[in-house]
């Protein structure tokens, strides 16, 4: 239930004071994404964007990671790692690959129609869409 | 953790990436072509898409031990040893390593060998899956090779500790099931309604597999398996729904023996129910059905996980067994608190063994022999747990629990059984887990 209100209340506050931007590359014509929607694309529940394409989750491996799950599935890092477990190791699905920081996710976005990460909001450029920002 | 990451300059690469979308499709090498065949919204581009090979690895070290010397305790029934009063290293303990491929976002290649104690072929029997999944479409996988079979909660990643709650597996429900794998083939398919996932799978194949026996030391078991299972994913919530029908194709060498023993015309001469007995103790072409129901709810601070199973089984030696466990903790920061609770009772149908006409020591060993076979595969227990789980670091997690547990009359099948004499009615057990993911 906490986790449905934080998805409504961030769903309808939509871009204020954030702090993590979602993004995806020009070429992808959506506008954007709620919570839910991040969430369900980076936890490999959907493969893919509410307009049908095909969508690649590219993850971090810094600590801006622990932050944007526990905004995103209101979960810390070691439960989302159980929950990945859960999937690798029994060989259903894969895990989003982690890219070393902002400036890698932010390339491979620009370089990938399919893409969608997350960055420090102060990092965004014109060079990738930005669907949501999460405080 | 990655390995190895192929150059970006792969093998899709030489198609450069600003050809249309349709022109490049039709370029493609064969792997993506494929993916054709079914008309879903393909990825913008296969020359994007590096190929990667990762390695990755689970694994457990595990102490446990018990207050009796007069049963061993066992994590499943593929275990030929157990732990008693003195302590243990070998039930919990294991290492998986895992291999994948991802050669394009159609194509996966992945496998699976976890080092751990049981009565089969150490090389063979622990490499748990090795298989080519193809993704045709977003919403749909085939698998073909060596799989996991997906039964129940856990059941195919149940050596993985780090992945659960507990200590091990529940032992009520998990421990009667040795197998963890077949070669064969699955598909699954994933309908999305709303916030709701429901993942629908059916599968079929063949499992070869040993397992300890109560007249010899291991017995070399196999059968086909063809089964469904369904997952419905909503919010917190998890339910699950699962059957499959599995026929023996094989007569364990020890009863082939037995059996080869009662047809001898002079056994049979003083002992007239020989050819009920036979057929009583055959193996091959006996069926065994397995049903499964689980629920799980976990918000982050609560978890709830409840799994009941029947098996239904027509082969005597392995009497129907109804079993079921709940579990509830909760989390406070990195530590969480935990109980379970677990029953499972054989249906009991006693095989009358008749006696001989003549009571020779030999016809007297062989009598002993078909009883054990027939009426000594009883299951009578029921536990309640207490434990916690500690989040060292990311991917490391400390678990204690101790389990007492009440062990009925009917059998004690799941345990390691002395040759002869009383076993307790309740024993306690204590375990200290370290799990790991990397």
């Amino acid at each position: 239930m906490k986790s449905l209100l934080l998805a409504l209340f961030l769903s309808f506050s939509a871009v204020a004071q954030g702090e993590i931007a979602v993004i995806v590359n020009p070429n992808n014509d959506l506008e954007q994404l709620t919570v839910k929607q991040v969430r369900d694309i980076f936890l490999g529940r959907a493969r893919a964007f509410p307009n049908g394409k095909f969508a690649v989750p590219v993850d971090q491996t810094t600590s801006i990671r622990t932050y944007f799950y526990e905004q995103v599935a209101a979960r810390p890092i070691e439960q989302i790692n159980a929950y990945w477990a859960r999937l690798i190791f029994a060989g259903r699905s894969s895990p989003p690959k982690q890219l070393e920081d902002d400036e890698a996710v932010l390339q491979a976005v620009k370089n990938n129609e399919d893409m969608i990460g997350y960055v420090d909001k102060n990092r965004v450029d014109d060079d990738v869409r930005l669907l949501l920002l999460i405080p | 953790m990655s390995l190895v990451c192929f150059e970006q300059t792969g093998r899709c690469a030489i198609f450069g990436r600003k050809r249309p979308l349709n022109r490049n499709i039709r370029r493609y090498g064969i792997l993506c072509s494929l993916s054709l065949l079914s008309a879903v919204s393909l990825p913008a581009s296969c020359e994007e898409f590096s190929p990667t090979l990762s390695f990755k690895g689970f694994g457990t070290v595990g102490i446990s031990g018990s207050d009796t010397e007069r049963l061993g305790f066992r994590r499943d029934i593929s275990q030929n040893q157990g732990v008693t009063n003195n302590a243990g290293f070998d039930i919990d303990s294991r290492l998986g390593l895992q291999l994948d491929a991802e050669l394009n976002p159609y194509w996966h290649l992945g496998a699976q060998w976890v080092a751990r104690s049981h009565a089969g072929d150490f090389i063979e029997q622990n490499l748990d899956w090795a298989f080519l999944r193809w993704s045709p479409s977003l919403d749909t996988d085939i698998r073909v090779g060596r799989l996991g079979i997906d039964q129940f909660l856990l059941s195919d990643y149940r050596n993985v500790g780090y992945a659960y709650l507990w200590i091990r597996p529940p032992h009520e429900f998990y421990a009667g099931l040795p197998v963890y794998h077949f070669d064969g083939a699955d598909i699954s398919k994933k309908i999305e309604v709303g916030s709701t996932f429901l993942t629908v799978k059916g599968f079929g194949g063949y499992t070869a597999y040993d397992a300890p026996s109560v007249v010899s030391g291991t017995e070399s078991l196999a059968s086909v398996v063809v089964g469904f299972s369904a997952l419905l994913e909503y919010e917190n919530w998890k339910a699950r729904l699962a059957y499959n029908w599995t026929r023996n194709v094989q007569d364990p060498k020890s009863l082939g023996q037995l059996s080869q023993a009662l047809n001898d015309p002079s056994v049979a001469a003083l002992w007239p129910d020989t050819q009920s007995l036979i057929d009583a103790l055959r193996v091959e072409d006996t069926t065994i059905q397995f049903s499964s129901i689980g629920l799980a709810y976990d918000d982050g601070v609560w978890l709830m996980q409840f799994e009941g199973s029947y098996i239904d089984s027509d082969y005597s030696g392995y009497p129907s067994l109804a079993s079921g466990y709940l579990s509830g903790g909760r989390r406070f920061g990195k530590l969480t608190l935990y109980s379970l609770f677990g029953i499972a009772e054989t249906l009991h149908k006693h095989y009358e063994v008749s006696q001989p006409l003549l009571a020779v020591p030999q016809l007297v060993a062989l009598r002993d022999g078909v009883e054990r076979s027939l009426n000594q595969n009883g299951v009578d227990e029921k536990s309640v747990s207490l434990g916690l789980r500690y989040e060292v670091y990311e991917n490391v997690a400390l678990k204690a629990q101790w389990s007492h547990f009440w062990l009925g009359e009917n059998g004690t099948q799941f345990w390691i059984e002395p040759q002869n004499g009383a076993t307790p009615d309740t024993v306690n057990v204590w375990s200290f887990g370290l799990d790991f993911i990397f």
